[in-house]
């Protein structure tokens, strides 16, 4: 020791010069990639500039939220039996039209998996059904069925079922592609056809995965419900659009702190549905699954004190006591037992018929529309066409779209620099302490579960009609969920890296910048992509309810009946959520 | 373990199968047949062919040139319908078990019936009750009826391939191929699948063609054992009077080099007399 104490630190010595080593080949597609993200961050910052946000600006807004809530007065909720009949009305729509994608997806899904699919053709086409289905907003489409129905719950729920195709589709699909195959060879090694192979082999496999995906897309309809409302679909969306149009601002916020508790009521419940039917804990996307994931654990560790488990051994179990003594007989196990698995599986299974049934029930659909609706279509539809923009220049409705683009890149660009600072300090391996990391993922829950409609709107009465509010509804609501998944793969890094420059006598701040972030840095892009993806649609919507952009000028359009401006809108629309989707494919698959 | 006394017919024949697959060949005009009845091992290192040979007998693979005729009917060139019935006379065991973990036991059971109904199937209810409680009697004869309306994944690996036996039952079948079935088991479970195909064999009058890699369960089980190297059949003898140093052969006189002998040991698990030999000579 003494002798390695004394010895003096070698100053470096210079290096022998080091033959030109060779240089690392970079592909030109890479290349392309990262200074398309340049331009992008560089747009950005410019669309920030644009939508200018300034403090000074945010500070009086504040008093201006001073002032707001000194004139509303109390919050106000309507009687208690009109409110009742309105949940359950928005509750019936959402889970009709969740269920009617549900059902629409399966045949899509099977087509596009590619090891169920018929062909490459038929694969294609579904893919692109999903990509058509979720890129046209829901509220585009709400629009168009309130046009062709009488009113009543048929657009919406028409709306929400063609819509989420996209997405559950989608994930159907995804979960097919990850089945084990050997239960589906095994069917057909012994003669099945092949519906009895995706039946017998595949179905049972996917269940689970396909009931979480439903579930999970009916919080997001439940939430996207309220600004169906404001194209004209029935609810409590509705409801509260038209106390904030006739500036009835008590009641309006009473409609929104109800269809808040509503949010988090139907999360909680998806939640103990998906861990009491799979039987999985959840690994938590919003406050509900955390109150689950606590109860399911509190329950486990009880169990686990009543029962040690006794391990499965191969021999048949030899007779236990005289009781049991008498092995079973095929008569006597012709009935299965009603054992605790059952009961659930039956409880359960009722329980999500009786929830259907009486969902579609309370919309008290007209179900005539459905066939008289039909010849009205040619008249409607000629309308529709061709498409235009009315009185408006294209000019300005050019810039209509850019200031939608704008608001969805200077919010994403805000939500990714909050996102990964909160997101690391939500994360275990880099957050300093537990109460840290622990609040982090708090705030995170906090956030995901206010809608980002509701924040919009209750911006848009604090700080006036425009674009601010729009781009930070988007950029808060944004940090929920990209600061939960930012949390979560920074959580997924390899350790060794971590803990080798920590070894080495890195600071905390040099083993996130050296080790953890360069690992995160693909899901990273990934994550970011989706949320540029999300908010372009969601910065279109938002301007239905006063947030700027071409959302405004798409209501416009619907309510002064001028359809040829409303297809010209959609397909612009349209066009930029294909664009920016490829950019995100593309971008996925370059930085792999 | 005595060959049938008096010949019974061929009931499964391959005449010179030669099976490609891109540059590789899986088989190499491979002859094989087996009578009504009989037991047959197929031996041989990993990629010599076995499990190409066992999924050409039931048409899961088309061969690229030879014959295949399985109870008096031509499988190449079958398809649709016709295929799914022979298919339905043929129980089909595989290493991995390949069980739904997520459907009961007797479920499992019932899907081995599907050829013999319309339509698809979910939920033990929709198989009828004919179909359950034959299904409940097969698991019955595989030792496992108390388990009927457990989750497949809750029994351990040798209960799940009694419960793979039972489900190729439930197809009533009259040929029975297992690959590899006890490759994924320990030594007791194995000992125990293998008697229990053994047993039922010879209850139900079944042909069995069985690949494995233990040269001894292969010699205690087997009425004839044949031997595959490079896709081609290099031995083809009743296993009465058969030694384990003369089935080692099949695998001893491919040890020509290092690689090889190091495949035979990892195929074997351990160095075994007939590698250590040949080893000596390869050092």
């Amino acid at each position: 020791m003494t002798v390695l104490a004394e010895r003096p630190r070698t100053a470096r010595a210079p290096l022998a010069p080091v033959a030109a080593a060779p240089r690392r080949r970079v592909s030109p597609e890479r290349v392309a990639a990262a200074l398309t993200l340049v331009a992008l961050l560089v747009a950005s910052v410019v669309a920030l500039r644009s939508v200018d946000i300034d403090p000074a600006r945010m500070l009086q807004s504040w008093t201006n939220a001073e002032r707001f809530f000194t004139r509303v007065g109390a919050v106000e909720f309507p009687p208690l039996g009109e409110l009742l009949q309105l949940t359950a009305l928005t509750l019936g729509l959402v889970i009709s039209g969740t269920v009617l994608a549900a059902v629409l997806s399966v045949p899509v899904a099977v087509l596009a998996a590619s090891n169920t699919t018929p062909g490459p053709a038929w694969r294609a086409a579904a893919r692109f059904v999903t990509v058509l289905a979720r890129a046209v907003p829901d509220v585009v489409l709400a629009m168009v069925f309130v046009l062709l129905f009488t009113l009543g719950a048929l657009p919406g729920i028409l709306a929400i079922g063609l819509h989420s195709v996209g997405m559950i589709a989608k994930l159907f699909a995804d979960a097919i592609e990850q089945v084990d195959e050997g239960p589906r060879t095994a069917v057909r090694a012994a003669g099945g056809t092949r519906l009895q192979q995706f039946t017998a082999g595949v179905l049972p496999q996917v269940l689970p995965s396909w009931v979480a995906t439903v579930l999970h897309r009916n919080d997001i309809n439940l939430r996207g419900s309220v600004i169906l409302g404001y194209v004209g679909v029935v609810g409590l969306g509705r409801e509260m659009s038209f106390a904030f149009k006739s500036l009835d601002y008590g009641l309006g916020l009473g409609y929104a702190v109800v269809i808040f508790v509503l949010c988090v009521v139907m999360e909680i419940v998806s939640s103990s549905v998906r861990a009491a039917m799979l039987g999985i804990a959840p690994t938590g996307r919003g406050l509900g699954d955390r109150v689950v994931r606590r109860a399911a654990r509190r329950r486990a560790d009880r169990a686990a004190q009543e029962s040690p488990v006794a391990p499965a051994t191969d021999r048949a179990p030899a007779p236990r006591g005289s009781a049991a003594a008498a092995a079973p007989t095929v008569a006597a196990m012709a009935r299965r037992p009603w054992d605790r698995t059952r009961v659930r599986d039956v409880t359960w299974g009722w329980a999500a018929v009786a929830v259907v049934v009486l969902g579609v029930v309370v919309c008290d659909i007209a179900w005539s529309d459905l066939v008289t609706v039909w010849s009205g279509v040619p008249a409607v539809a000629v309308q529709f066409w061709p498409p235009s923009f009315g009185s408006y220049e294209t000019s300005v409705m050019v810039a209509a779209m850019g200031e939608t683009v704008a608001i969805a890149l200077a919010a994403t660009l805000l939500t990714l620099v909050a996102s990964v600072v909160v997101g690391s300090f939500a994360a275990r391996n880099v957050a300093p302490t537990r109460g840290v990391r622990s609040g982090s993922r708090l705030l995170l829950v906090g956030i995901r579960g206010v809608p980002e409609v509701i924040l919009a709107i209750v911006l848009i009465v604090v700080t006036g009609l425009g674009t601010q509010a729009g781009t930070l509804a988007l950029a808060l609501g944004g940090i929920g969920l990209l600061g939960k998944l930012l949390a979560d793969s920074f959580e997924e890094v390899s350790a060794g890296p971590e803990r080798a420059l920590a070894a080495t006598g890195a600071s905390r701040l040099q083993v996130w910048a050296g080790a953890t972030l360069p690992q995160g840095t693909r899901a990273l892009v990934g994550h970011t992509f989706y949320m540029l993806d999300t908010n372009i649609r969601a910065a279109t919507l938002l301007g239905i309810v006063g947030a700027g952009g071409i959302g405004y000028h798409l209501l416009n359009a619907s309510q002064g009946s001028n359809y040829g401006a409303v297809t010209g809108i959609v397909l612009m629309i349209l066009v930029t959520v294909l664009v920016v989707e490829g950019l995100a494919m593309w971008m996925r698959r370059v930085f792999r | 373990m005595t060959p049938p006394a008096e010949p019974a017919e061929t009931v499964v024949s391959l005449q010179g199968i030669t099976k490609r697959f891109g540059a590789t060949v899986a088989l190499d005009d491979a002859s094989v047949s087996v009578r009504r009845g009989e037991v047959v091992v197929l031996l041989g290192l990993s990629g010599s062919g076995k499990s190409t040979l066992l999924r050409h007998v039931d048409g899961l693979e088309q061969p690229s040139s030879g014959r295949v005729h399985v109870l008096g009917r031509e499988v190449t060139g079958l398809r649709g319908r016709a295929l799914r019935e022979l298919r339905s006379e043929i129980g089909f065991i595989f290493q991995q078990f390949e069980l739904v973990p997520s459907l009961t036991v007797l479920e499992n059971v019932l899907t081995g019936s599907l050829a013999q109904v319309r339509g698809p199937r979910l939920g033990l209810w929709s198989y009828g009750r004919a179909a359950r409680a034959e299904g409940l009697a097969r698991l019955e004869r595989v030792g496992l009826l108390e388990r009927a309306y457990q989750r497949a994944d809750t029994l351990s690996g040798g209960q799940q391939q009694r419960v793979a036996i039972a489900r190729a039952l439930m197809q009533r079948p009259q040929v029975l191929l297992a690959d590899e079935p006890v490759a994924s088991l320990d030594p007791e479970s194995s000992d125990q699948v293998m008697a229990l195909i053994r047993e039922i064999a010879v209850d139900e009058g079944l042909t069995v063609i069985c690949s494995l890699h233990q040269v001894d369960l292969a010699l205690s089980w087997a009425d004839r054992i044949v031997g595959l190297r490079h896709g081609g059949v290099v031995l083809d003898t009743p296993t009465e009077g058969l030694t384990k140093a003369q089935v080692m052969e099949i695998y001893g006189r491919v040890a020509t080099s290092t690689d090889q002998f190091e495949a035979i040991e990892h195929e074997l698990g351990t160095p075994s007399e007939a590698a250590v030999v040949t080893g000596d000579a390869v050092r």
